[in-house]
């Protein structure tokens, strides 16, 4: 146990909790404790990351239900036993799907939520919205519709949204899994600028490389049991990831995939004109750009789900795989061995599933429900699910999002293989990291344009895009 | 724009269907403020109920008729950037022309015989007739004016408004009326994607039972996305007490100008069916002309006053 701090915002004592019908515990004995300043909680997918967030304002137990023991503390209430509107008022949590929490269409109504519920009078909930969205500097979204939002953006509203009711504890559930370079930066600038105002900031993150550095101090959630790490920690293991020596491919001599003057976006409206794109078989080709600068209207485009407005779109022969944003949505089996199998049967593959969960990593959880899963875990699933049966054309979308460094490298070996079987790649990514340790080529996609960075762009591309 | 490397490309390839110059004329950007409804929820909630009666105490198809062009009118005064009136239309038509139908094949009765189906078809079979048609026209004109009358709950107002036009002892009813509304186009969403990652696993549409591998994930996402939000809600205090809002209730001339005369219309609809004045129409068992009576039209036509836009409507407090 820790010795008690007087400073301390959080005090976790001997805690254990199991989810409901489980009998292993999410949290074993944590014992813990939380201070103002940026705290960063690092951990491999389905560790209890998320879990032990949701402890802090009482959604577990009580949300959740399940069995709990040992004692904790948050901002001076019981989260075990304190009503989560009162606990509330102290703590604030922002999920890891912005999209899914958004009760309200508008940004200010949005973010005025939590202090309607507690009946603030009108005045002072405007006085509060407006000082809460000048100081995470989107004043100007007021009125915006939030379907209309960039990803940062929409990321700073749903944090205004948790900080207008200026909780002690803030706690963030992998905030930048899901925004370029740009949204990140503001989020973390956001976030520091709480912790320097004396609160507890608490970010579970797996893109350390960005967070590590900022963080006061660093947790690690492993299989429940939570430790203490230090703060740079994040940022050797982002750099231990890339593979040194890894070579690009010479250019290939003939296109695999080509796009030929194409003007592209969903309904009739063209967010993408113009382009002329190709790339080689056994070569990789990253596609970065910010939110909305329509790289998933590309890969669509390309797999021949979104027919193009104008153009060519030609791909090799055999079957094309494509990863969607939200691959976890895809699966509907009793199992991933089935998930896998399903796409095997398919595709006329004779290639077994065990060899597809043994590549991620999944073979321990093969003959589990997929949706029982951890966001990252389930991500492996979908990704093993998506890339069985040898395609020769792999579209990913933001591949990488939510998952830990193990699950990042079983994606870079897998596509590693792929491109030696002379598949060819093409990734969304806003992981930079990702981009840079496989890519043959780079495509920034901006303002509707398309542009390849010159070669070599590896080293630079790990500080991130400008 | 990258170089085309060489040749050797195999099978696949889609050409575009539109020529380029349409597509750069595309190239378009949603500024994304918040819809411009400029009169009160609470006033569109009034004027919305009060179409809906007068369109359903009636099968006239005059009436109607004028409350389905009504509200349209209304729709397209009032309709904010970046939404589209092109599927509610779709629907409508759809759902006029299947009401249509089926009174054809399943009413029988009428003077003026069309055709005939053979008596062996169960239900079906027998003669098909003008009335038939007629009076199934008239109850798909009933769908679309209702359909019609409650689109701008939708289509003009934000989740937030809804909440807003509800009486305070309903409040909690339009949370949920407008998380709902904002769970539908991620359902959407959802399905768009679903379907695409299935197709590209190989999946193609079958009989019924193809559709689960679309189906089934989509609404057991449809689930968690549901209790994800239950709990970002209750995180964010829902449930503590009694609310307030952030809305500045502003209810002046305009609204009661729509709102007296929106109330007098189903009123007087309502009044002249209690008085026994002939409001229906039956075609049977010949054709004839529907009853019209000059006081039901004006009431019809006093729905349109929010079609007339005033140019101050145009700003909206947020």
């Amino acid at each position: 146990m820790m010795a008690p701090n007087g400073n301390a915002i959080a005090r976790l004592d001997g805690l254990s909790y199991w989810y409901p019908n489980q009998d292993e515990p999410s949290l074993r004995a944590v014992d813990l404790e939380i201070e103002p300043g940026l705290t960063l909680v690092a951990g491999d997918s389905g560790g209890g990351k998320s879990t032990l967030l949701r402890l802090f304002n009482g959604l577990v137990p009580q949300f959740h239900g399940g069995r709990v023991s040992g004692r904790a503390e948050v901002a001076g209430l019981d989260p075990l036993r304190s009503p989560i509107p009162r606990l509330a008022q102290r703590v604030g949590l922002v999920f890891q799907d912005v999209e899914t929490q958004s009760v309200y269409g508008s940004v200010a109504r949005e973010i005025a939520f939590g202090l309607e519920n507690l009946g603030v009078v009108r005045a002072e909930m405007r006085d509060r919205v407006d000082e809460t969205m000048a100081a995470l500097g989107i004043e100007g979204l007021a009125d915006r519709r939030l379907s209309t939002l960039s990803g940062g953006e929409r990321q700073r509203v749903a944090l205004a949204a948790v900080l207008v009711l200026r909780p002690l504890l803030v706690a963030l559930d992998e905030p930048t899994s899901q925004l370029d370079p740009a949204g990140a930066a503001a989020v973390l600038a956001a976030c520091r600028r709480l912790a320097a105002e004396g609160r507890a900031v608490v970010v579970a993150e797996h893109r350390l490389e960005t967070l590590g550095p900022a963080a006061d101090r660093t947790l690690t959630v492993e299989g429940g049991r939570v430790a203490a790490g230090d703060a740079q920690g994040g940022a050797a293991r982002g750099a231990a990831r890339a593979t040194p020596g890894y070579v690009p491919r010479a250019a290939a001599r003939y296109a695999a995939w080509e796009m030929r003057g194409v003007a592209t976006g969903p309904g009739r409206e063209a967010v993408l004109a113009d382009l002329s794109l190709a790339g080689g078989p056994g070569e990789v080709v990253a596609l970065l750009g910010p939110n909305g600068s329509g790289k998933t209207t590309l890969l669509r485009t390309l797999a021949g789900l979104l027919p193009p407005l104008a153009g060519t779109v030609r791909r090799p022969a055999g079957r094309t795989a494509y990863l969607p944003q939200n691959p976890g949505a895809l699966l509907h089996l009793p199992t991933v061995r089935a998930e896998v199998a399903l796409t095997l049967r398919r595709t006329g593959s004779d290639q077994r599933p065990e060899a597809m969960l043994a590549a991620f990593g999944l073979d321990r959880l093969a003959d589990r429900y997929p949706r029982d899963l951890s966001s990252g875990e389930r991500q492996r699933a979908a990704l093993a699910a998506t890339l069985a049966g040898s395609p020769t054309l792999v579209l990913l979308d933001e591949p990488t999002r939510g998952m830990d460094a193990a699950a990042r490298r079983s994606l870079a070996a897998a596509v590693r293989a792929l491109t030696d079987r002379g598949s060819a790649v093409v990734l969304a990514t806003h992981d930079t990291e990702l981009a840079a340790e496989l890519a043959d080529r780079t495509i920034e996609l901006r303002g509707g344009l398309a542009t390849e960075l010159r070669a070599g762009l590896a080293t630079e591309l790990r500080g991130g895009l400008p | 724009m990258t170089a085309v490397p060489g040749s050797g490309l195999g099978a696949d390839s889609i050409e575009g269907s539109a020529p380029a110059s349409e597509a750069h004329a595309g190239l378009a950007s949603d500024a994304g403020l918040a819809s411009g409804a400029g009169l009160a929820p609470r006033a569109w909630l009034v004027w919305s109920l009060a179409a809906v009666t007068v369109a359903l105490c009636t099968d006239n198809p005059v009436y109607r008729g004028l409350v389905a062009l009504v509200a349209l009118n209304v729709l397209l005064t009032w309709l904010p950037p970046g939404r589209r009136l092109r599927p509610l239309a779709v629907a409508v038509t759809l759902a006029a022309a299947l009401a249509a139908l089926i009174n054809l094949l399943a009413g029988h009765t009428g003077a003026d015989v069309l055709a005939r189906l053979p008596d062996a078809l169960p239900l079906l079979g027998g003669p098909l007739t003008l009335e038939s048609l007629a009076f199934g026209g008239a109850i798909g004109l009933g769908l679309v004016a209702a359909l019609l009358s409650v689109a701008p709950l939708s289509l003009i107002l934000e989740p937030h408004d809804v909440v807003d036009a509800m009486p305070a002892a309903l409040e909690r009813t339009g949370i949920a009326v407008a998380t709902s509304l904002n769970l539908v186009s991620g359902f959407g969403r959802t399905f768009t994607e679903v379907r695409d990652a299935q197709r590209m696993r190989g999946w193609k549409p079958g009989g019924l039972r193809s559709w689960n591998e679309i189906l089934v994930p989509v609404v057991l996402t449809a689930i968690e996305d549901s209790v994800l939000l239950a709990e970002s809600m209750e995180a964010r205090a829902f449930g503590a007490g009694r609310r307030t809002s952030y809305a500045t209730a502003s209810f002046g001339t305009r609204e009661v100008v729509v709102v007296v005369a929106a109330l007098a219309a189903a009123a007087l609809f309502v009044g002249l069916r209690v008085a026994g004045v002939p409001m229906d129409w039956y075609p049977y068992p010949t054709l004839s002309l529907p009853p019209i009576q000059p006081l039901a039209v004006a009431g019809c036509l006093g729905l349109a006053l929010p079609a007339f836009r005033l140019p101050a409507a145009r700003e909206r407090c947020r």
